[in-house]
């Protein structure tokens, strides 16, 4: 895996804020084809500003990102023709149906030959019911439309994907569908870089977990040698350790 | 990609209960405007046929515009009766409006429901369309993907210019086509064509709105607040502004009032006769002399009030919904420019009839003249301003656009 290019570079990038605060301070990780990183850490360690910056929604102070080798910064349109994104809360347009919404995604994201067959099977993949297909998206569940928010994922079919917090607020039997399409998704080779709260599952599905802690990588381990360690026990003392520290 | 976001906005659009509402409420007053003015020009048209002059009279008046349903402008003025006496012209009552509601509320012409209306829908249209991706979340999802904010936002003002237009143009092009099945309405091809302009400008107008809503929705994080701050520019615009000009033009410019100049006139004509009496001169010398001097004077007032009007035209033109109306009528041939042409030729009229008098002073009534008047070409409206604020109102839009383009590059979709 490490051999191959990296989706997802991150080399040295900070981003500090108008307002002095240091959000990411020398950040550097890569994801590689066929790898789930996950980003852990405390509300404001940087983990959504990390995502922000590889969609180019904000500009670094220092350092690069690049997706599949391109700078997000000098060409962010060709940048994103190679990730997709699901947030923590997808919020759709709720008059239209789910094959809607899906159909204008698709078509924003490149795919613009899809025919109605191709969205069923999308959405059937994700496990959405068959029902909910011509539904309105604001009559769906918060668990709905996350899977319909993979399903926009999955249809753009980039190598690089971006999940800012997906399983929050989900429910266990949502949360475990959706790591199970994940896991699907990394054995096609998509390199999937997952922000989260969620230690069991970070452990469950991660090839590799890093810590954060204000806006620094304080710590990377990878599956198998989190195979002997307790990430719950590693995540709680580094924690302490940042309030101590404070 | 701009054609995606577009469809995506047309579809928005007809799947949202808002825009039935709007397009129900301006079809239901683009109707009741189109009945209410039809009925006004068809009874201007009969007194018309009551007070036109019998061949050889020397009156001159002028019958009502068709276009006048659809912009009134000016019209009743200029379809008084104007009769030219021993020294002058005597202005009388012309074909006026037999609703006297008018007298209380603004005439509901066209020009009137665009003006007020339609300005207020496109804003609806446009209020919403940033600030509510971002609060609903779907601006992030948009920006993941390859799709740069500049065809996003022009993605949106086409796919919601078209959502009002098109429902807007079938509304109307229905109207005028029922009007044209009235047999008292006749357009001539030169109408048709000036119609067609003014629809035109009626999109330029909506254009114009609709890229300020978008300008705002861009400057602010909620909705809710971005309509707050429209409707607030919105009343500037379309009642404040336009009527500033004229009041702080008055304090610039000193015109005469109408019973001023009315005075110095009766001073003229009694001078002339008094002179008469005393057997000073002979009468077709004073009548000259009379005729002379009300037209300088009327020519002085003339120069000031046009002036007075320059001035109120272009403080006014700060709100491009001065432009709109000015563009507008004097394309239909109801605005200010047409009237002054009109009295000029009214003016020219009366030396003629004066002139044929004092020539001959026993020629009979059928010896006189027939008054005739046609509408300046277009080409002359065109040069004489109406290009002018059609391309200011056009500019405004394109600026507010530009502006909003460069705040939502900037904008923080996080």
């Amino acid at each position: 895996m490490a051999d191959q290019k990296p989706i997802l570079k991150a080399d040295d990038l900070s981003m500090r804020y108008e307002d002095g605060v240091l959000a990411l301070d020398h950040l550097n990780l890569e994801v590689h084809p066929g790898e789930v990183y996950c980003l852990l850490g405390a509300n404001g360690a940087g983990k959504t500003t990390t995502i922000n910056l590889f969609l180019n929604f904000i500009p670094p102070t220092t350092g690069t990102c690049f997706i599949n080798g391109i700078d997000v910064t000098k060409d962010p349109l060709e940048a994103k023709k190679y990730i997709a994104f699901v947030s923590e809360n997808v919020m759709l347009y709720g008059n239209f149906t789910a094959r809607q919404n899906l159909d204008f995604f698709a078509k924003l994201g490149g795919k613009t030959a899809l025919a109605k067959d191709d969205y069923y099977r999308v959405m059937r993949r994700v496990s959405l019911q068959e029902k909910a297909f011509d539904q309105r998206v604001k009559n769906f569940s918060k668990g709905m439309r996350q899977k319909l928010g993979i399903a926009i994922a999955v249809i753009k079919d980039a190598p690089g994907i971006l999940l800012d917090e997906p399983t929050s607020g989900l429910d266990p039997k949502a949360a475990t569908e959706f790591l199970e399409i994940m896991a699907e998704l990394k054995n096609e080779g998509k390199a999937i870089l997952m922000s989260t709260h969620d230690i069991f599952r970070a452990k469950e599905i991660g090839d590799r977990v890093g810590i954060m802690r204000e806006g620094r990588l304080v710590m990377e381990r990878t599956r198998e040698e989190l195979q002997h360690e307790d990430l719950n026990k590693i995540y709680i003392d580094y924690m302490k350790s940042a309030e101590q520290a404070t | 990609m701009t054609g995606t976001i577009a469809r995506k906005e047309i579809l928005a659009n007809l799947l949202s209960y808002k825009f039935y509402v709007v397009i129900l409420l301006a079809a239901v007053l683009v109707a009741t405007s189109f009945f209410i003015m039809t009925r006004d020009y068809k009874e201007r048209l009969a007194d018309y046929s009551l007070i036109r002059p019998k061949p050889g009279e020397p009156i001159a008046v002028n019958p009502p515009n068709p276009l006048s349903i659809f912009s009134k402008g000016l019209d009743e003025a200029m379809a008084r009766s104007f009769e030219v006496g021993p020294t002058g012209i005597t202005v009388r009552a012309g074909q006026k409006s037999g609703n006297t509601v008018f007298a209380f509320f603004p005439t509901p012409d066209f020009l009137y429901i665009v003006r007020v209306v339609l300005s207020l829908v496109a804003l609806l249209f446009g209020f919403d369309q940033v600030s509510r991706e971002k609060e609903g979340g779907t601006l992030r999802l948009i920006l993941a993907n390859p799709a740069s904010r500049g065809t996003v936002l022009l993605g949106k003002w086409l796919g919601n210019f078209v959502s009002l237009a098109v429902p807007f143009l079938l509304v109307t092009a229905l109207g005028i086509a029922v009007i044209s099945l009235d047999p008292a309405v006749r357009f001539s091809a030169d109408q048709v064509l000036r119609l067609a302009l003014i629809l035109v400008l009626t999109l330029i107008y909506i254009a114009f709105f609709l890229s300020l809503g978008i300008l705002v929705s861009t400057l602010t994080r909620q909705a809710s607040s971005s309509l707050v701050i429209l409707l607030f520019i919105w009343a500037l615009l379309v009642f404040v502004l336009p009527n500033l000009g004229t009041l702080v033009a008055r304090q610039m410019v000193d015109v005469p009032s109408v019973r001023a100049l009315s005075e110095k006139r009766q001073q003229v004509w009694t001078r002339e006769v008094l002179l008469r009496i005393r057997g000073v001169g002979d009468w077709a010398s004073h009548v000259k002399t009379i005729s002379a001097e009300n037209d300088a004077l009327e020519a002085d007032y003339r120069v000031k009030f046009d002036r007075l009007v320059a001035l109120s035209k272009n403080i006014n033109r700060i709100s491009p919904v001065a432009s709109f109306i000015y563009a507008a009528t004097e394309i239909a041939g109801t605005g200010i420019g047409e009237e002054g042409a009109f009295k000029s030729e009214v003016v020219r009229y009366k030396n003629a009839v004066l002139g044929k008098r004092l020539a001959s002073p026993d020629a009979g009534v059928a010896d006189y003249p027939a008054f005739r008047y046609s509408c300046r070409p277009l080409d002359r409206v065109l040069a004489g301003g109406a290009l002018f604020d059609a391309a200011w109102l056009a500019v405004c839009g394109i600026l507010f656009f530009g502006l909003s383009y460069f705040v939502f590059v900037r904008y923080d979709v996080r």
